[in-house]
């Protein structure tokens, strides 16, 4: 037996798919830590984002049938899986994340620290630090916090459109960072 | 469509972090399909993305693998049993047996079923209805003293399957309790073989629907067999005697 069998991602998918658990192992150990990177990322504490990662993976077993290739990557579906469920439970639980919250910024310093609860230093996150604050925010709040446009538009007064625009124009600089 | 502007407005990095509409995401799709500029595009921040996160990567704790391992293979639990040689136990013994299985796939059934508190009164009900059948089902078996039985274990492809076969030798009636297999495709079905010196005889195929209603489902008659095994099979494929798909369960008498 090969323990440092290496799969294509085809491979990974279809072994998944078909229920084999040494390719859901080989899963885990190659992608738990990235995935627990976003899911910190989010959650405050530790013990949950335990919790969640681990309803993560049971949930990339569950759902594998519904992982469609043509829309994107393996890693890309398990990464909003990850996300998704990393803002679900802090909104579940309330972690005073709702909108009313949420101070409106009078200044980028104070602005700073709405962005959250989170580690500041952990991964995307610290790549959002480098984003100018208002820009930072807009990200923070749809990409951390789960918030729609519409609800970033009425919390922070900005109309519908430019928080769009604003929000595409700071994915861009985040990307050209990250490169 | 200007395809560059429509690359470099953002709306990649929107898709792909799961922050585009609804809309904007129906748009993204086809565009990938029509252009390979776009799904290149897209491809290329994904593995950017993908390198970015692998490179802040932290290391969950160490138990976690074996709490999610424990999770997800819960369902497929079976109480182990024995297989002893039927000639060898009493009636009472076989009983007993019967009834562990039979009562084990009705939990297993149960469990499947719903995890939900306000579901357990329905599944109770349910449980019961189950057990007056399996009652009937074990009374034909134990007023026949010519039934033997054979446990399949999973093969390698589901090791956590598990079937049970029970077999009149005086009437050749074959009945088939699937403990534990998991649900097949739709274009997929299971199909059950007797093994005699080696060579596979066709005891047919399984509906798995009414293995949901029924506990123990009744299969074509088998005059002679050394063991017995099932087998995951296209449906309609054009020559349905001889054996094609994965081996999922096998046992000997």
């Amino acid at each position: 037996m090969n323990l440092n069998t290496t799969y294509s991602e085809q491979e990974l998918v279809f072994l998944l798919q078909q229920r084999n658990e040494k390719a859901f192992s080989y899963l885990y150990d190659n992608y738990s830590g990235a995935l627990y990177g976003i899911v910190n990322a989010v959650v405050t504490d530790r013990e949950t984002a335990n919790d969640v990662l681990q309803n993560v993976f049971v949930n990339i077993w569950r759902k594998i049938e519904s992982y469609d290739p043509s829309k994107g990557r393996l890693f890309t579906w398990m990464l909003n899986i990850a996300r998704n469920a990393a803002i679900d439970e802090v909104r579940s639980k309330g972690h005073n994340n709702s909108l009313k919250n949420v101070a409106l910024p009078e200044n980028n310093e104070i602005a700073g620290a709405v962005t959250g609860p989170a580690m500041d230093d952990v991964g995307l996150r610290k790549v959002l630090g480098k984003l100018k604050g208002e820009l930072r925010i807009l990200v923070d709040m749809s990409y951390f916090q789960g918030f729609t446009h519409e609800e970033i538009s009425k919390a922070l007064d900005i109309p519908l459109g430019t928080v769009k625009t604003r929000i595409r124009s700071a994915l861009i600089q985040l990307r050209t960072m990250i490169q | 469509m200007n395809i560059q502007k429509y690359i470099s407005s953002g709306i990649v990095e929107s898709y792909v972090l799961g922050l585009a509409s609804d809309e904007e995401r129906r748009e993204f799709e086809k565009a990938c399909e029509q252009y390979s500029e776009v799904l290149q595009a897209r491809i290329a921040f994904e593995t950017v993305l993908e390198k970015q996160a692998m490179e802040n990567a932290i290391a969950p704790p160490a138990d976690l693998k074996a709490k999610i391992f424990d999770q997800i293979s819960e369902p497929g639990r079976v109480i182990p049993m024995q297989t002893v040689p039927v000639r060898k136990i009493s009636w009472l013994k076989y009983a007993v047996a019967a009834c562990v299985i039979l009562l084990a796939g009705s939990l297993y059934m149960n469990i499947t079923l719903s995890n939900e508190n306000r579901k357990l009164k329905g599944n109770y009900d349910l449980t019961l209805a189950e057990l007056d059948e399996v009652k009937k089902d074990i009374r034909i078996l134990q007023e026949n003293p010519n039934v033997k039985m054979a446990s399949m274990k999973g093969m390698e492809v589901s090791p956590a399957s598990y079937a049970t076969v029970y077999w009149d030798t005086a009437s050749h009636d074959v009945y088939l309790l699937a403990n534990n297999l998991p649900v097949p495709a739709s274009d997929k079905q299971y199909q059950l073989w007797a093994l005699l010196d080696g060579q596979p005889i066709d005891l047919g195929m399984l509906d798995y629907n009414l293995k949901q209603k029924k506990l123990l489902v009744r299969m074509k008659n088998a005059r002679n067999a050394h063991a017995f095994a099932i087998t995951l099979e296209k449906k309609d494929r054009p020559n349905p005697s001889v054996p094609g798909g994965d081996m999922y369960v096998m046992g000997g008498l």
